[in-house]
């Protein structure tokens, strides 16, 4: 119990301060959750700032209305389950208001009206009508993706969901899907950046959905700021202003000429790699912060818990295995997404997704660490323990001064290769939004759809860190068993 | 003069859930005197010994050792086990310190020496199972029968009142059995205290003063040598001696 006390202690040392800064700001500040890869609604630009539709309207609703916005890039389907788990106060990420939504958040006036359109490659598929015995591509969760779901039985053609435009965009290309749904401006940035798909020639619109920013029910005030702020841009012009600067006239050409602006021109891999350099520098950091961190509170954990495991008591045992049982179990997806949208919900306070991620990396690589820590120990010939405590030595000087040193050589190799695990493993915490290495690579692709290039970076750089992070445990080793 | 009683064991039994593997044993050894407990494999003579010092449990009958009854709990049985010494089948030296380290561990670490003191003691006791020149040695560096003398000048550093083999020579090239017999002869000859599990008959007969027979977890016979290997009355017995010299 200590250990998880000890665990909380951590945490809240670390967030509490986070706390203090955003209760006492001067100007009332709000957390708005927002997606990394919807452009041209919410993504980054090559400056690597969040921009798009959505986060310059209401930078200039708040500029307006007087409070002050904190973004968090979260992802569509994090950002969703932040609000949801009371972890920020809105999202804006050309969400489309449904009632199914309204149940759950309040919605301003409708921002946008969207459109699903049809991509294909193949321009001899002009319509629905074409569709019928083929597989189309879907992104989840979207307007879109409702409406090919609703059309299939009709039509005849069957519906492959994605987790990312990207990805849907690349099964058409590939040729395992014909077609794919997605709102136009968001299919028109993509072609306009080079996504060798074209706008169905005879796909008739369906009826406009419309985006709005979603508010957690409580904030009633912030919605009639919002809304009175975004009557305020309409009528002055700023709105229109601001759609045109992401998608000109609407036009396919006109988008394309907005969409250049900001998206990197040198689109070589070294070219690429300089204009991202600072992008991919900042997710590394991230990427290092969260391994050091977690290696050294799971190593810590993973040490007690382990040697909880061998003391000569029946509790502490069931204890230990049954930490190492359930957190070694858990994906470390579900366990990163249940501490931070399922857990704050539980106690009503939120929980900051570095304190999540480094809490998730502390119980999944804990556990790992736990069992090898106490099989290293069992590794240990029972004799020696005998021997130790025939002399009279207590169980705790035996482990300390015996068993241990021996153990932990056994152990050394499980170590490096739990090290080296975390380092991979703190991609998987891009599911909450977390700015690493692996997320960053996401929200560049999501703005310049040069998936090969990008992802071969980032592969190269985790290729790198882990062969450098090999090197120093390897002289480590050997400096131990000298 | 009176003796001491340094071991009684009144009726103790140990159970696996239905299996007895102890089936009332009772079992005195009194100061200065060297018992040695033969029988063949599985007989429990190593599990009646282990209990002596607390490394097997009981599941009833009283254990008590320079006073204290250690089949109950409360028993502080560090302090125990200070006061007896062990030496095992396999030696149990700790791989990773020299042969300095292991003699000189449990003293320092439990605060009854200094650390010069305690190299001193540690000379002193690898010239009685002499191996002097050995002292900053690595265990891996040491044959089978420098081993285990070095672990009986481990267990004689804490200068306990009893010595406990546990089969001490079973491990060992048949060359090397002779020096680790010949430092336990010495510290017979010495008057200490010891409880010995053996296959070695001729050891048995030379250094006991009294010598047990166990079979199927019980005490069958028990006499002087003379008793036992001249004069056998037990039929397991006489199957057993007639076994074992016939080899």
């Amino acid at each position: 119990m200590w250990l998880l006390a000890t665990l909380v202690a951590f945490v809240v040392a670390w967030w509490v301060p986070q706390q203090e800064q955003s209760v006492h700001a001067a100007e009332q500040t709000y957390t708005f959750g927002t997606d990394t890869t919807f452009s041209p609604f919410a993504f980054t630009n090559k400056q690597n700032q969040s921009v798009g539709i959505d986060i310059d309207l209401l930078n200039a609703i708040a500029k307006r209305e007087g409070f002050k916005i904190e973004w968090k890039q979260l992802g569509f389907d994090g950002a969703v389950q932040a609000l949801q788990a009371k972890q920020i106060d809105a999202v804006a990420a050309g969400m489309s208001i449904t009632d199914e939504r309204k149940k759950t958040f309040l919605f301003s006036h409708p921002y946008y009206k969207s459109g699903t359109y049809m991509a294909v490659k193949d321009t001899s598929i002009k319509s629905l009508k074409d569709l019928k015995g083929k597989k189309v591509a879907v992104k989840t969760g979207t307007t879109a993706a409702d409406y090919a779901n609703s059309m299939k039985k009709k039509y005849g053609f069957s519906v492959v969901t994605f987790d990312s435009d990207d990805n849907m965009y690349q099964d058409v290309l590939t040729g395992n899907t014909v077609a794919c749904f997605e709102d136009k401006p968001v299919m028109q940035y993509a072609i306009a950046n080079g996504v060798k798909l074209k706008l169905a020639s005879d796909f008739k619109e369906p009826d406009a959905g419309t985006y709005g920013f979603a508010f957690q029910k409580s904030e009633g005030e912030l919605v009639k700021k919002v809304n009175a702020g975004l009557k305020a841009l309409k009528a002055n012009g700023q709105y229109a202003k601001i759609v045109a600067k992401y998608v000109g006239n609407g036009s396919q050409k006109s988008q394309a000429k907005q969409t250049a602006k900001q998206t990197e021109s040198d689109r070589s891999f070294f070219g690429l790699l300089r204009a991202n350099a600072g992008t991919l520098t900042s997710g590394l950091g991230k990427t290092l912060e969260l391994t050091v961190v977690g290696i050294v509170c799971a190593t810590i954990v993973g040490i007690l818990v382990g040697l909880l495991g061998v003391l000569p008591n029946k509790f502490a045992q069931g204890a230990a295995n049954t930490f190492i049982y359930v957190f070694r179990g858990l994906p470390l997806m579900v366990l990163a997404l249940f501490i931070y949208t399922g857990v704050p919900t539980l106690i009503g306070t939120k929980v900051p997704a570095f304190i999540a991620g480094i809490i998730t990396l502390t119980l999944n690589e804990g556990a790992y660490t736990a069992a090898f820590v106490k099989g290293g120990i069992k590794a240990v010939d029972v004799g020696q323990m005998e021997a130790a405590r025939s002399l009279g030595l207590t169980w705790g000087k035996t482990m300390k001064r015996v068993v241990l040193p021996q153990g932990i050589r056994i152990m050394i190799p499980s170590f490096i290769n739990q090290f080296i695990i975390t380092l991979k493993d703190t991609s998987i915490l891009s599911v909450i939004g977390l700015l690493e290495l692996t997320q960053t690579g996401k929200i560049i692709v999501a703005r310049n759809m040069e998936g090969f290039k990008i992802w071969t970076m980032v592969a190269l750089i985790y290729v790198i860190i882990i062969t450098l992070l090999t090197w120093l445990s390897n002289w480590v080793q050997k400096k131990v068993r000298a | 003069m009176t003796t001491t009683t340094r071991v009684q064991m009144k009726d103790v039994h140990k159970r696996y859930g239905d299996n007895e593997v102890i089936k009332g044993v009772d079992l005195t050894v009194q100061d200065n005197e060297v018992v040695v407990m033969i029988g063949p494999s599985g007989a429990g003579k190593s599990t009646v010994l282990r209990m002596i010092n607390g490394l097997e449990t009981t599941t009833s009958g009283d254990v008590v050792v320079d006073g204290e009854n250690i089949a109950q709990s409360g028993v502080d049985m560090n302090k125990v086990r200070q006061n007896i010494g062990m030496v095992f089948q396999h030696f149990n030296l700790f791989p990773n310190m020299s042969v300095l380290q292991n003699i000189t561990l449990a003293p320092t670490e439990l605060g009854l020496m200094s650390k010069e003191q305690a190299e001193k003691e540690a000379r002193d006791m690898l010239e009685i199972v002499g191996l002097t020149d050995k002292i900053d040695a690595m265990p891996a560096q040491l044959s089978g029968g420098q081993k285990q003398r070095v672990a009986i000048a481990r267990a004689l550093a804490m200068h306990p009142d009893t010595m406990l083999f546990d089969e001490p020579t079973s491990a060992l090239d048949p060359e090397m059995v002779g020096d680790v017999l010949g430092v336990m002869r010495k510290l017979a000859k010495e008057g200490m205290t010891m409880v010995i599990v053996t296959h070695e008959m001729g050891f048995a007969k030379e250094v006991a003063d009294r010598v047990i027979f166990f079979g199927d977890g019980q005490i069958l016979e028990q006499g002087t040598p003379d008793q036992i290997f001249n004069h056998p009355t037990h039929d397991r017995l006489q199957t057993f001696l007639k076994q074992v010299l016939e080899a």
